[in-house]
């Protein structure tokens, strides 16, 4: 870690897709080094970003620790500073500082079968796990992922998933039907339960809205899972990135610090603060 | 001479009717003398309520926040709440129906009169009680009566009293639905706005010197605005801890809110705050003196206000909180107004 | 180091310490504040008003100045504090302790640079309690003692028309060697008076957390006892409890632009606080702590639950500040008494 852990190293942006366009705009941003390089990250782990007069938010970092040339990051407008960032141009220059956070533990689950659960934006912070998975793709035995949107217009990484196609089983689905949708319509919990999954040998990473998180472990509970075998993510707000400002924690710890990866059997003893 | 086994009578007997849902008053507090906010549901908690020098509180407050919690949960209130209110209390209280924050009907005022004294100063109370902390307060005519280690200590209330209610001019709950004490309206222990009085005989430069260095001290926690029932917005413009955001607020409203002021507590961003919070009292402030009271570095908000008040009063004729009818400072327009103030 | 110094010449002490710049408290506009000297000081004060944590950790920090022309990257200028050498008088004990909670809290896991550059210039030169100097401090039952030389570099004991005068750490012996002449060394009659007033400090009754040892694990059985509701039920979510607190350090960090085009501005640290209803809440409006009741939870957990869980020591040290400062009598020591008797 650098002397001065609040002064960020500036990165240029290199590239900006629109993922989802709306109300819940999503845009996936590139960075890379002005200068030097970016620090190394582990799957899981945050950064926190800024815009130079807007302030500053942390973000999951969704590119593989494996690639070292650029960081990626998708975000979507909620707030001021990701306001700012949707107006952000290809070679505007931001600041970032990081890695925060611990990562999930990728290396213990190689010889298992991996079943990802996303939901709208929360499959961005398990991106970097399963293109991790996917590039080590020999250490793993069946990779599935299950990914939902509200809409058809609401998925994101569309392309990227097509693309996984090859090696990994992908679900898609959308709350409601679609004319020309061919794949599940119905809430993530329910395409889950849908397919079935054998929770023998294996280990279910979900992350997206927190009532979709609720759903999914309850299914992959009935399923046979055990809370050690379910990981997922949580989010506060942070100023800090390291356990000083005292807004993130859950119980004792900061989730900046401890989080934001959590095994179920860890998470459910802790007090609902998130 | 107020009978407090009245007050709590009047509790029981109301809670145990179903006539109101809550009485708000005061209770004897953990620290000492102090009485604290009580919130009796249970008629047998009515003997809990206490009435003394230390019941500074203007309690209307908590009637915003009974309302803004209803409006939470989608509720309608059902029974009225039952409030203790002094003369500047249930003045906040008429405000606040006048800004038809609730309805008449919706509360129901246990009005206590001041009658020749008001709440106790602690600041001007301390130096009288040579280190020692005071564990009991209690009225005694025109005297407080405090009960300490070295045994009962007898003052003029006039000489511990706080400026406010030295000044205070209407000691007496008008709007009420019962009431406890006489009316002395018109008992004259201070002039009115004498503090102001004395604030504003001084040189141009020493009142900005004056101000420039309280403005440098206060550290913005926000007790001064917390604490006034006035201050009901859900969004402050000048504070910038509270800004309602829920799941339909758009990215763009909140992208686009302007901070008036930064979260720095330095000069401009004070004055800022407290000028701006004066401004909005404007007709609206009781001088219940609940903002001065809390403030934990003694900036003398009061004056502040006080300032408005008199400018109202002066130039308009006008008496906040005098009836529930009655126009509003800045929402009415009279063929007689003065336009000297904007030449 | 233990020596003896004669209370009139404290003035002479602090004119020789010319390589510091002395604070002291003073009265000042009703309240008891540090200052810095000039001319004589009194150490009769209570407590302070405000904690001396601002030495270290003050209400405003800019962290850097950042610029930018549209179209270039922009520049960052780090601005770390450049503090003359401090020496804060007067600091009481449970003061003292708050220091090395602090300590703890801006170098564990990462060092905070802009906490640690101050705090290595601020010397603190601690009273010791005669008596208790507010009807609310609790320092005994946390821990602490009105005599405590936690985290105070020299302690100073008023024994009437002298103060007896203990180095507790290098930087506390400095200071007393920058006067050297002035001290004398104590006698056998004196140090046995210092043992006699230090133990009737300790006798002073003073208010008191029933359990401290029972409360982390109480507290955490008690985190969804709607005593926090009822209790918080008049708080009125000002931040005056966590302003005044020697050990509270939670802050907030912004950008403050003073120019749009070019971008002007700074990045900036100040002290926010756990009562304030925007301080947990998402940009998407969800608030993990929507209520007072969660709020005041929080604070008092984390003096008397998490602190202890993740450093094995109460957060609190008893000052009583909160208790005193509130404007609507909510009261650490009840709070955490009620709590830790209610059946979980």
């Amino acid at each position: 870690m650098p002397d001065n852990i609040y002064l960020p190293q500036l990165a240029r942006v290199a590239y900006i897709k629109d993922e989802v366009y709306g109300e819940r705009a999503i845009k996936t941003f590139r960075v890379e080094p002005v200068d030097g390089k970016l620090f190394d990250h582990e799957c899981g782990q945050c950064a926190m970003l800024s815009i130079f007069g807007r302030g500053e938010s942390m973000i999951s970092i969704a590119s593989s620790p494996l690639i070292r040339e650029y960081k990626q990051f998708s975000i979507m407008k909620v707030g001021r500073v990701s306001s700012a960032f949707h107006e952000l141009e290809v070679g505007d220059v931001i600041g970032i500082r990081g890695p925060y956070g611990n990562s999930f533990p990728v290396d213990d689950w190689r010889g298992k079968n991996l079943y990802f659960i996303g939901g709208g934006c929360g499959l961005a912070p398990i991106w970097p796990v399963i293109t991790t998975a996917v590039a080590q793709r020999d250490y793993f035995k069946n990779i599935t992922v299950f990914y939902g949107g509200r809409t058809s217009r609401d998925i994101m990484y569309r392309t990227e998933l097509e693309k996984l196609r090859d090696s990994v089983d992908v679900h898609l689905s959308i709350d409601k039907a679609e004319e020309g949708w061919e794949g599940y319509c119905g809430f993530v919990p329910a395409a889950v339960m849908d397919k079935d999954p054998n929770p023998g040998n294996a280990i279910a990473i979900t992350c997206g809205p927190p009532i979709m998180i609720k759903f999914v472990i309850q299914n992959l509970n009935k399923l046979g899972f055990k809370d050690e075998q379910i990981y997922t993510t949580i989010e506060n707000k942070m100023k800090c990135g390291i356990g000083k400002c005292g807004r993130c924690n859950v119980g004792k710890d900061y989730v900046c610090v401890k989080g934001p990866v959590y095994s179920w059997a860890e998470l459910k003893h802790l007090p609902e603060e998130y | 001479m107020i009978n407090l086994q009245d007050i709590r009578d009047t509790a029981r007997d109301m809670l145990a009717k179903g006539e109101v849902r809550t009485v708000i008053g005061y209770r004897r507090g953990t620290r000492g003398m102090l009485a604290e906010p009580a919130f009796i549901t249970d008629p047998a908690q009515a003997d809990d309520l206490v009435w003394n020098p230390t019941c500074f509180h203007n309690l209307s407050l908590y009637l915003v926040e009974d309302r803004k919690f209803l409006a939470h949960l989608r509720q309608n209130p059902g029974a009225p709440i039952g409030i203790v209110a002094k003369g500047c209390d249930a003045r906040s209280i008429v405000v606040l129906m006048q800004e038809h924050y609730f309805k008449r009907e919706d509360v129901y005022i246990i009005g206590v009169s001041c009658e020749g004294t008001g709440v106790v100063d602690e600041r001007k109370l301390a130096p009288h009680l040579n280190g020692f902390q005071a564990s009991d307060a209690v009225f005694d005519g025109d005297d407080f009566v405090f009960t300490t280690a070295q045994g009962e200590k007898r003052l003029p209330a006039r000489e511990v009293m706080a400026d406010r209610c030295l000044e205070c001019r209407i000691p007496f709950p008008k709007e009420h639905n019962l009431v406890f004490g006489e009316d002395k309206t018109g008992r004259q222990l201070a002039e009115p706005f004498a503090a102001l009085k004395r604030f504003e005989a001084q040189e141009g430069g020493d009142r900005w010197n004056f101000w420039s260095h309280h403005f440098d001290r206060c550290i913005r926690c926000f007790a001064c605005r917390s604490v006034c029932p006035m201050c009901y917005c859900d969004e402050c413009v000048v504070d910038s801890i509270t800004f309602p955001v829920t799941s339909e607020t758009s990215a763009e409203e909140k992208a686009n809110r302007i901070r008036w002021i930064e979260r720095s507590a330095t000069r401009s961003e004070n004055i800022t705050y407290l000028m701006t919070r004066a401004m909005h009292l404007a007709g609206r402030c009781t001088d219940c003196g609940e903002c001065e009271r809390a403030c934990p570095v003694n900036v003398p908000i009061r004056l502040l206000n006080n300032k408005m008040e008199r400018e109202a009063r002066e130039k308009f004729g006008f008496e906040p909180g005098a009836s529930i009818g009655g126009p509003s400072l800045v929402a009415s327009f009279l063929d007689n107004d003065p336009g000297d103030f904007i030449r | 180091m233990e020596k003896i110094l004669e209370k009139k010449r404290i003035d002479d002490w602090i004119k020789a310490l010319s390589d510091w710049e002395v604070h002291a408290p003073a009265l000042q506009d009703g309240i008891w504040t540090y200052q810095p000297v000039s001319g004589a000081i009194r150490l009769d004060h209570p407590n302070t008003n405000q904690s001396p944590k601002g030495f270290a950790f003050p209400q405003r920090e800019i962290f850097f100045s950042f610029e930018q022309i549209k179209g270039e990257p922009p520049k960052l200028k780090q601005v770390l504090p450049k503090t003359p050498q401090h020496a804060v008088f007067g600091v009481r004990p449970c003061d003292g302790r708050g220091v090395p909670r602090m300590d703890k809290v801006f170098n564990d896991h990462v060092e905070d640079p802009y906490y640690n550059a101050r705090r290595k210039n601020v010397a603190y030169v601690g009273l010791a309690c005669n008596k208790p100097p507010s009807p609310n401090c609790f320092c005994l039952s946390v821990g602490g003692s009105p005599v405590s030389t936690d985290g105070l570099d020299v302690q100073l004991t008023d024994m009437g028309d002298r103060y007896f005068v203990k180095a507790i750490t290098e930087a506390g012996k400095a200071l007393m060697k920058a006067a050297d002449g002035m001290f004398s060394d104590p006698s056998a009659a004196e140090q046995k008076q210092l043992k006699q007033v230090h133990a009737e400090a300790v006798a002073h009754p003073q208010r008191k957390v029933n359990d401290p040892d029972g409360a982390p694990a109480k507290l955490k059985a008690n985190f969804n006892s709607p005593l926090w509701e009822e209790m918080a039920r008049a708080c009125i979510g000002c931040g005056i409890c966590t302003f005044l607190c020697p050990t509270c350090h939670c802050f907030d960090i912004n950008d403050e632009v003073q120019n749009k085009a070019p971008l002007k501005g700074q990045r900036v640290r100040t002290w926010d606080n756990c009562q304030f209803p925007d301080f947990t809440m998402h940009s998407s409006g969800h608030n993990p702590r929507e209520n007072t009741g969660a709020r005041l939870r929080q604070r008092v957990n984390h003096k008397f639950q998490y602190f202890h869980e993740n450093f094995g020591m109460h957060q609190c040290t008893g000052c009583g500040r909160c208790i005193t400062g509130c404007p609507v009598g909510i009261d650490i020591v009840t709070v955490v008494n009620k709590v830790t008797e209610h059946a979980g």
